[in-house]
């Protein structure tokens, strides 16, 4: 950080010393681990000084909050300004139990909303299909048909609490968008976002170009790298995948004939955040550096909100234990402050029992609490980017950021993200081999797993009480009667519906697809028109030749984790 | 010479996959040969079983309804005639549905952070046992 030559010499000498007496000390200990590797295999030493950072430009690499390169953060004023979104994904059983949800987690002080539906594909057949037993309302929500996002949404302001759909289908967006309309709200208006993966794909460019158009504040494009962690990669991988994918997805809309700043402000990441905190901190101020850097370099984009990256984060589930089920409590607590050390916007924290079923109202409160006591009761938040300064987070910062932009280079002289595909897939699932094996061997330590294994497991115990005699649920178990409540609903909106209407609307819709116009408008009126997810599905596979006779229309090749 | 099994992995559903894959390879490192399946129904996981000619299924069940899917998987081999086919889980099972999809007639149940030795070993243990000679 521009010290002046005769402090570097001073400061040069000293540490020689230093280094010498640690030589000394670990001669001492035989078999000490002198040097580690992080989950990004950058060899770390013990200890950081001024002379690590030596080079690093404060105004140019650092900077100010909300100032090029954003390294510190998006925003001015940090949380201060704009407090952190808790944001718990939810999602059981009909819209019905979803609803309830949303709102008993409204009540517990969440500020925000996201709803996972049970059909991750986003291509799915409706609930009474044969093709989806066991599936219903079972992963996440039953949403047959526009009926149920009324349902899911009814008593919720829209305008106070946006929404997050992790859907990659239009069929989502087309529904959320009815329901905007009938309120009154205008596009122009309306806030949210879905986890529409940046892909090659129809579908999702549709997405973002007709929100780019038409809803210019909803968060249309997604980079889901959270799931990619998660299936087995590491940090470096992580961010630099996810800047890759977004420039593909950006050439592609280019090409659409959109202008960079048109729409790269409404991708959003969504992001990890592990065990290693302090990587895991390195890794949002590198990722803000490298995606401001890259697009203002490489594409030109001038609209500041473009470059300015903004993240929601959840935290890391691999790690979680069904062995002392309540010490996934203190994991994903540090976790989060890792998350909130490092500038995210929007938060899930995992809830204990994620590893042994979907959470109750008991342990997704406790997500939300986890949260709030970072946020109101600590220090955390009170001071932007606190960590930055660090001689040791500075230098990671800057050792991230390096690899990554190596990563991404590698990757474009390969033909860019969306050609790489299958090798970044196998780069996942060695990366995920790998950390397994060292689980197995115990070169990774996980409590309760490998190290510290209790056989009573009292917190298991502890656990099997309260199913026993709490008066709430204290593990989720999935209600099988669900599959005929939806049913029942979904039938309502079949006999309900005007089906001449409804095939003029169909028709119309697969005309505008096959005309390769936009396909969001005549969605939008087809939903309206009582069209199921199950009818789009089966459109899109005939319309884009997906392979619809298969038990699924996915399994794509892009599909990472 | 000892015996190549040939395994079949399957899955419920879309989502998460790092086990799925992480079990593909541990198996094919233990010397069987593992047909990817992908994300299948339980009926087109019994023809596929059919059509394969395999030894075993490996089930990765982590949306569905473990005993629903599982009920729906032995009703399609029974009418395929192959329920000599040995069928273990891997994924999130609770402990009642384990008790429920073992006596259904799974043969193993696997979670997170078993060893991938043990995996192996059971696996191709219970391969063999239901291996009959033809």
């Amino acid at each position: 950080m521009m010290y002046d030559n005769e402090f570097m010499q001073k400061l040069q000498d000293i540490q020689k010393r230093y280094e010498d007496e640690l030589k000394n000390i670990f001669s001492r200990m035989p078999g000490a681990e002198t040097e580690r590797k992080t989950f990004s295999g950058i060899t770390v030493k013990f200890l950081y000084t001024p002379k690590d950072i030596e080079k690093t430009d404060f105004l140019d690499d650092v900077s100010f909050p909300g100032q090029y390169p954003y390294t510190r953060g998006v925003f001015p004023a940090g949380y201060l300004s704009r407090g952190l979104h808790i944001r718990q994904v939810t999602g059981l059983g009909t819209a019905e139990e979803t609803n309830q949800r949303w709102k008993f987690l409204l009540a517990q002080g969440a500020n925000a909303l996201s709803v996972v539906p049970d059909d991750g594909s986003g291509n799915r057949a409706d609930s009474d299909s044969a093709r989806v037993v066991g599936l219903v309302g079972k992963g996440g929500v039953a949403l047959d048909t526009l009926f149920d996002y009324e349902t899911l949404l009814d008593g919720i302001d829209m305008m106070k609490y946006p929404v997050h759909l992790i859907s990659t289908n239009a069929y989502a967006l087309a529904c959320y968008l009815a329901i905007a309309e009938r309120r009154g709200i205008p596009f122009g208006e309306l806030r949210g976002g879905m986890s529409n993966w940046v892909r090659p794909e129809t579908e999702c460019l549709d997405i973002i170009e007709f929100c780019a158009r038409n809803v210019p504040l909803f968060n249309a494009g997604y980079l889901d790298m959270r799931n990619v962690r998660e299936g087995g990669c590491t940090a470096v991988q992580e961010i630099a995948f996810g800047v890759a994918t977004a420039m593909a997805g950006c050439d592609r809309l280019i090409s659409k004939g959109l202008h960079i700043d048109d729409f790269l402000h409404r991708i959003t990441w969504f992001v990890n955040a592990g065990p290693e905190f302090f990587e895991e901190v390195a890794k949002f101020r590198a990722l803000r550096r490298v995606w401001a850097k890259i697009f203002r370099e490489r594409y030109g984009a001038k609209n500041p909100l473009s470059l300015m990256c903004r993240m929601h984060c959840q935290t890391y589930a691999p790690t979680l234990t069904m062995q002392q089920p309540f010490n996934n409590l203190i994991r994903s607590t540090i976790y989060a402050m890792a998350a909130i050390m490092g500038g995210v916007q929007s938060l899930h924290v995992n809830s204990f029992d994620e590893a042994l079923a979907i959470p109750t109202e008991f342990s997704a409160s406790l997500s939300v609490r986890t949260q709030q006591i970072i946020d109101l009761e600590t220090d955390i938040t009170k001071v932007i980017d606190p960590l930055g300064g660090s001689y040791y987070v500075e230098w990671l910062t800057n050792k991230l950021e390096e690899e990554t932009i190596q990563l991404i280079d590698s990757i474009q002289d390969m033909g860019g993200a969306f050609k790489a595909w299958s090798w970044m897939c196998d780069e996942i699932r060695n990366a995920a081999m790998k950390n397994q094996q060292e689980y197995d061997s115990g070169e990774k330590l996980l409590v309760g797993v490998n190290t510290l294994i209790d056989e009573t497991d009292i917190q298991r115990e502890a656990l099997k009480v309260l199913q026993q005699h709490a008066h709430f649920e204290a593990l989720y178990e999935y209600d099988p009667s669900f599959v005929d409540k939806q049913i029942k609903r979904l039938n309502k909106v079949r006999q309900e519906r005007e089906p001449e209407k409804l095939k003029q609307a169909e028709a119309a819709l697969i005309e505008t697809m096959e005309a390769k116009q936009n396909m969001m408008p005549a969605l939008i009126d087809a939903v309206k028109c009582g069209m199921t997810r199950g009818e789009f599905a089966k459109i899109k596979a005939d319309v884009f030749r997906q392979p619809g006779a298969g038990p699924y229309v996915c399994s794509p090749p892009y599909v990472l984790a | 010479m000892e015996r190549v099994f040939r395994v079949l992995l399957s899955r419920d559903d879309w989502y998460h996959q790092r086990g799925y894959w992480v079990i593909a390879n541990a198996l094919k490192n233990a010397g069987m040969e593992v047909v990817l399946g992908g994300i299948q129904t339980p009926v087109a996981i019994a023809r596929t079983a059919l059509n394969e000619d395999v030894d075993l299924i490996g089930y990765r069940i982590m949306q569905a309804a473990p005993d629903m899917v599982v009920r729906a998987l032995f009703q399609e081999m029974k009418a395929n005639g192959i329920m000599s086919i040995p069928v273990v889980v891997g994924g999130i099972i609770s402990d009642r549905e384990e008790k429920v999809i073992r006596e259904l007639g799974v043969k193993a149940v696997f979670r997170s952070f078993d060893k991938l030795e043990t995996i192996q070993k059971h696996v191709r243990a219970i391969a063999a046992e239901s291996f009959v000679e033809t």
